[in-house]
């Protein structure tokens, strides 16, 4: 009986004194769920460096990513890392869900990473002058075309959407249907954000400084990229499809010419390993007299929750910090495997990077439209617009609604919201 | 002396207190939340009295989602009783193969809405979809229909879906209802009247007419509130083409971070699902609701 009770409290002593066992930490990483098994394997490796830290992954869908981000805060849902948006953040900082990078991050960390972050991508991650999240990826949106299309009908790539309409119009008289695919889908953020891009490739400003919006004059370049929209729709050039993923199948059956997508979708459409007509596709500065385009960030941020706790404060900057501080390992890691983007400006000269990317598009062009690439206009109410806003575009698109009637009314619901959270 | 007729209300409290929790709370939250207002990006929930409802039966998406709600429920509702009664009919018969029949007939059921909405994605598809595959091979068609992105064609193609995903549950629950008919009343009446549509009318129908409006009542609920299918497939467009009522709860609380406005929308597609249910009893008057 003795022995035994020896033995036991030999065993409770052992693990008393095991504090990796005993006392492990387990942050909650909320993620949408794009290629979740490099997740799980950037946070093994995270677990791995760092003892006593464990990381639960949850995952939603790309399009249930936020309301679901919002019903967790709203509910009080253990949640310490998320990935952030830089729609949403504004809105999220304004109500306290998440918290400022320096609250939970040794003193200069932030500004010594800050000085290598591109500044569309910086601008994307500060909310009142905080930056409240480091880059998960970063990418411009692109005009991309099929070169062998054109080549065979001989037309020059389009430097304006002018010439876009030439070439579509061109090819449909030859015999292609819907020169162009769209995606077209009102509940996704991407498809304001596309929209934004075309018509920043116009030189277009939709705010001046004091956020008033400019887009309701029928001269302002955004109200002309929407007729021109409108009227490419009336013409019958383009086949709208509900997402990316169904663009590159869609584009890889050689009856579309354009689209204007996420770079990285530039990726797939050349992965030799399943699309039929990988190497055809190549991007093109935007059309428009400027060349413009939206860059934008997705990062890793963290929750006011988890900031008020000194603990888990820690543990979630570390973490942060792994994903996409220096030496950029995870970032790189993205850019090599899935070519993604990213707003650490040293992976430019890196050389895996620059190989890997070569195989599917030309680095310098990337480099060029990321240069001249500028972020959207966020505040804490943009996202809120930006869904009324949304199915207005949808409609004017299609015909449903008049180009002028859709920018005044999107012009005037902006206002609205900007004098009230002004009032608030 | 102890008994259960003593106490009734003790003995239902274990029961009746989880259903009060998991509903009474949560839709007597929600009543307080439609008369406040309660945005995220503002602090303070203060009352609003029936503003939120006003504001929200004032725009212009809650009369298009209305619209599209009620053609979608009108045409839902009737097709899948319409087709369900015919496929039960059908399947009453023997015949070689009929379990397997029943059985691939079944099959929708188990799909959840999600998958489905994928399924009937690929059936619309513009490029590579099997219906416009079908009737190009037909030589109906030159080109494609953009059945889900053309403000025309997408709410008929949601509804076709929806009916698709339906149509078991009406089989089940009408073929039980068949089953239950006299197989002597049957008989006689295949040597009394010749007409199988007469004999469907005068025999048929009014053993099965409870049934019916059973389903016609479910099935206009289950249109009036359909959500996953259609916001997978169309995402509520074009426009607001196929934007439903029980989108635009989800759409107001958390797209525009409006949970007052949210909950309003809420509760009046309560009210309204309340004067569907009481309209269809009427219109189908059966001795369902009859008191004894």
């Amino acid at each position: 009986m003795r022995t035994l009770f020896a033995a036991g409290m030999l065993a409770t002593g052992i693990l008393a004194a095991q504090p990796g066992a005993a006392e492990d930490l387990t942050l909650e990483f909320v993620v949408w769920n794009y290629s979740l098994e490099t997740i799980q394997d950037n946070v093994k490796k995270f677990e791995e460096a760092n003892p006593g830290i464990k990381v639960k992954v949850t995952d939603y869908t790309w399009p249930d990513y936020q309301d679901s981000l919002v019903l967790r805060f709203r509910g009080n849902t253990p949640t310490d890392v998320i990935y952030g948006g830089q729609d949403w953040l504004p809105a999220w900082g304004a109500a306290g869900f998440i918290a400022p990078l320096d609250s939970v991050s040794p003193a200069g960390a932030v500004d010594e990473l800050k000085k290598d972050i591109a500044g569309f991508a910086l601008t994307d991650v500060t909310y009142k002058d905080k930056v409240y999240g480091l880059p998960y990826y970063a990418d411009t949106i692109s005009f991309i075309y099929n070169k062998k299309i054109l080549a065979d009908a001989g037309i020059a790539v389009p430097t304006t959407w002018e010439e876009v309409t030439a070439a579509a119009e061109k090819l449909k008289a030859g015999g292609m249907e819907h020169p162009i695919v769209y995606e077209y889908n009102q509940e996704l953020p991407n498809f304001y954000d596309a929209f934004v891009a075309q018509a920043y490739g116009r030189g277009a400003e939709l705010f001046d400084k004091d956020l008033n919006p400019l887009f309701a004059d029928p001269n302002n370049e955004a109200f002309k990229q929407l007729q021109w929209l409108a009227d490419a729709y009336a013409k019958g050039l383009v086949q709208s499809e509900t997402h990316e993923s169904k663009i590159i199948p869609a584009m890889n059956t050689g009856a579309h010419a354009f689209t204007i997508v996420y770079t990285y979708v530039l990726a797939a459409l050349n992965n030799a390993a399943d699309q039929p007509r990988a190497g055809e596709f190549a991007l093109a500065p935007m059309p428009g007299s400027t060349h413009a385009t939206l860059g934008f960030a997705k990062s890793y941020v963290v929750t006011a929750q988890a900031a008020a706790d000194p603990a888990r404060a820690d543990a979630a900057w570390k973490f942060v910090d792994f994903m996409a501080g220096q030496p950029y390992t995870v970032a790189k890691r993205w850019a090599v495997e899935k070519g993604l983007g990213f707003a650490q400006l040293p992976l430019f000269q890196d050389k895996d990077v620059i190989d890997a990317w070569g195989k599917w598009a030309d680095v310098k062009s990337l480099g060029d439209q990321a240069a001249i690439a500028k972020a959207g206009t966020y505040t804490e109410y943009s996202s809120v617009w930006s869904a009324y806003f949304r199915p207005l575009l949808a409609k004017a698109m299609v015909g449903e609604a008049s180009v002028e009637q859709t920018m005044k009314d999107g012009a005037d619901r902006w206002n609205q919201l900007k004098e009230q959270f002004a009032n608030r | 002396m102890w008994s259960l007729k003593r106490f009734p209300a003790l003995w239902l409290l274990p029961a009746l207190l989880p259903v009060a929790l998991m509903t009474i709370y949560p839709v007597a939250y929600a009543l307080w939340t439609s008369l406040h207002s309660v945005m995220l990006l503002f602090p303070g929930e203060p009352f609003v009295g029936l503003d939120n409802y006003k504001r929200v039966v004032s725009s212009n998406y809650f009369q298009d989602a209305l619209r599209n709600s009620l053609v979608f429920t009108l045409l839902a509702a009737p097709l899948v009783v319409v087709i369900g009664t015919l496929i039960a009919l059908f399947l009453q018969r023997r015949f070689f193969g009929s379990q397997v029949v029943r059985s691939i007939v079944l099959l929708p059921w188990v799909l959840p809405g999600a998958i489905s909405a994928v399924l009937w994605i690929w059936v619309f598809h513009p490029s590579f979809g099997v219906l416009n595959g079908l009737l190009r091979d037909l030589h109906l068609i030159d080109g494609s229909i953009p059945w889900l992105t053309s403000p025309r064609y997408a709410l008929v193609s949601v509804v076709v879906a929806h009916v698709w995903t339906q149509i078991p549950f009406a089989v089940v629950l009408l073929m039980a209802a068949l089953s239950g008919i006299n197989s002597e009343t049957l008989e006689a009446a295949a040597i009394d009247c010749r007409s199988a549509l007469k004999r469907f009318r005068y025999i048929v129908f009014p053993e099965i007419k409870a049934m019916i409006v059973v389903l016609v009542v479910y099935n206009a609920l289950t249109a009036f509130t359909s959500y996953d299918l259609v916001y997978a497939m169309t995402g509520g467009g074009p426009g607001t083409a196929t934007t439903l009522l029980s989108f635009q709860i989800w759409r107001e609380s958390f797209s525009m971070y409006d949970f007052g406005s949210g909950s309003a929308v809420a509760f009046i597609v309560v009210a309204i699902s309340a004067v569907l249910i009481v309209a269809i009893t009427r219109a189908l008057p059966s001795d369902l609701f009859a008191e004894e």
